[in-house]
């Protein structure tokens, strides 16, 4: 569905190298997470798929078409969602969005507006004029300008900052739906439990580079080397009975709990010292590796 | 249709060329009202100071001599203004790379911002002229002439405008272009009087002042007579209407202003 080969992309202005030889196949229904800090090269690469950047080399393919020798037909096929609220004020979103249809070739799309309106609970906004709507309604409405020409990729560039959290989960919902319709969605955020929620696989870009591509449960999998495990005793502890697993950073919370800090290789061990101390236990609570903690990790080494 | 032909996307092209009339039928009174108003303070101004002095072509009534003038000064601001208001109030919004991400060839992003910016320009000078019937009567000597020659006007200043607004990237850059290259072009173009009768060096401005032949072929369309002679007038306008438009295609496809490098 989305090619994108070899792509590199430096500035002219400041001569600053935003991507480095860029390689990532997205497949038709893929929901996709692209995370990276500011600066890490994701909304360059959304640029260049959307022509507001011209990549330096390699290609870029979209629905099979390449967005130098076809770059009208890739239009059809994508949506983009863009980071900045930016808005034609003097229109209202009625009209702002029968625009947007016409501009890909639309004439009559009153029905799939009313659809899109309604999901986005702006039926009583369509009248307004976009100045006039809040911050998250104007979200909102990008994304309805987005999906006017159903389109079979919608990039969204971090569509929920700024967005209150009722709302927020509410766009989650129907970018479930819409992904459950099998639209090919990429998104990008900073919140990372909004990528581990709603994502299948992760895409990770620091200093212009991919460092991680994976599916989310193998990208935890691979990369979560360290887990936290909880045992509970029915006894009050004491920090020193624990030192023969000093390793493993044992911490007391609550009187009666030890945390550790456990690589996996290491998890049956753990167990096979406190039994070899005729320590019972009474309840045992591990700790998922949140993508969070995979992320920082990557991305600070 | 294959991309590079004109309609890739017809309705895609008439939508932007909608948006871009739409845009200013919005705002009238700014955008059509008032340099109507300013056109016929004009005519009532200098007109009544004027017409008893010797000024403009021989045997014409200085008036008479001053509509067409004044219909091609309302037309060239109008349609210069249009896309030049319209691109930079996008980059200002910052929604101007919507314009990139619509499957709409260059040509019809192109003609819709000229044809836009054109529609305002010749709406602005029928206008001029509707109003001044009270002040001279409603004769022209060729009808169709005389909007040709402000279709064309308003044609090449539509590009002039798209041009600087792809180039500049704010109002203030915007208004400087306006009040120090385009208002003295104009002054020193005919409008007002015959630019033969100026003093010394600012006589000869017409040989590289665009805006001289432009007001002359109105001129001629209206009372039958101008400065100079209409066939390198209307010669003159032809190069001016292709060249311009290469130019304004040459910076749109090179993605000046709407495309990062």
């Amino acid at each position: 569905m989305l090619s994108i080969s070899n792509v590199s992309k430096t500035y002219k202005q400041g001569n600053k190298e935003a991507l480095k030889n860029i390689n990532l196949d997205i497949m038709e229904g893929e929901f996709t997470a692209l995370l990276g800090q500011n600066g890490a090269g994701k909304s360059t690469l959304i640029n260049i798929m959307a022509g507001n950047v011209k990549k330096t080399k390699g290609t870029v393919k979209i629905g099979g078409y390449d967005i130098d020798s076809n770059e009208l037909d890739t239009k059809k096929i994508i949506g983009i969602v863009p980071q900045d609220t930016g808005y034609d004020f003097i229109f209202t979103v009625d009209e702002a969005l029968k625009k947007q249809s016409g501009y890909f070739g639309i004439k009559d799309n009153k029905e799939y507006i009313d659809e899109l309106l309604e999901a986005l609970y702006l039926t009583e906004k369509r009248s307004a004029r976009l100045r006039d709507l809040s911050g998250g309604m104007r979200r909102r409405f990008l994304i309805a300008k987005a999906l006017v020409h159903k389109p079979k990729i919608l990039i969204l560039d971090e569509p929920t900052a700024g967005v209150d959290v009722e709302m927020r989960h509410t766009l989650y919902d129907f970018l479930i739906k819409l992904h459950e319709s099998g639209t090919t969605i990429i998104l990008t955020t900073h919140y990372i439990e909004e990528a581990e929620k709603l994502c299948k696989r992760i895409v990770i870009i620091d200093g212009g580079e991919i460092v991680a591509d994976k599916p989310k449960e193998e990208l935890m999998e691979t990369f979560s080397r360290e887990i936290v495990v909880e045992i509970h005793f029915d006894n009050e502890l004491k920090l020193d009975d624990f030192d023969f697993l000093k390793e493993y950073q044992p911490q007391i919370e609550e009187k009666t709990n030890l945390k550790l800090k456990v690589l996996r290789k290491d998890f049956s061990k753990v167990f096979q010292k406190l039994a070899g101390k005729n320590m019972e236990f009474t309840d045992l609570i591990v700790e998922k590796p949140k993508l969070e903690d995979i992320y920082l990790n990557l991305i600070n080494h | 249709m294959k991309r590079g032909f004109i309609f890739y996307n017809r309705t895609g092209f008439l939508t932007l060329l909608n948006r871009e009339i739409h845009r200013f039928m919005k705002v009238p009174v700014q955008t059509v009202l008032a340099p109507l108003i300013s056109n016929i303070l004009y005519m009532a101004i200098f007109g009544g100071m004027l017409q008893t002095r010797s000024v403009g072509i021989d045997g014409v009534s200085y008036l008479h001599f001053l509509v067409p003038g004044l219909a091609t000064m309302g037309a060239i601001f109008a349609a210069f203004q249009n896309p030049a208001f319209s691109i930079i109030s996008q980059k200002f919004q910052n929604t101007i790379q919507d314009l990139n991400s619509y499957p709409i060839s260059v040509t019809e992003k192109i003609l819709a911002f000229i044809f836009g910016g054109m529609f305002r320009g010749v709406l602005v000078g029928v206008l001029t002229y509707a109003a001044t019937i009270f002040f001279v009567g409603y004769e022209i000597e060729y009808p169709l002439f005389f909007v040709l020659g402000l279709t064309a006007t308003s044609f090449v200043f539509a590009s002039v405008g798209l041009i600087a607004g792809l180039v500049l990237d704010n109002f203030e850059k915007m208004n400087f272009a306006l009040a120090i290259v385009i208002t003295p072009l104009t002054y020193l173009g005919g409008v007002f009087f015959e630019v033969s009768k100026l003093p010394g060096i600012l006589s000869s401005i017409k040989y590289i002042n665009p805006i001289y032949p432009l007001v002359n072929i109105t001129r001629y369309a209206y009372i039958g007579v101008c400065e100079g002679n209409i066939y390198t007038h209307v010669l003159v306008t032809t190069v001016l209407v292709i060249s311009s438009y290469l130019i304004a295609a040459h910076i749109f496809k090179k993605g000046i202003g709407i495309k990062t490098v």
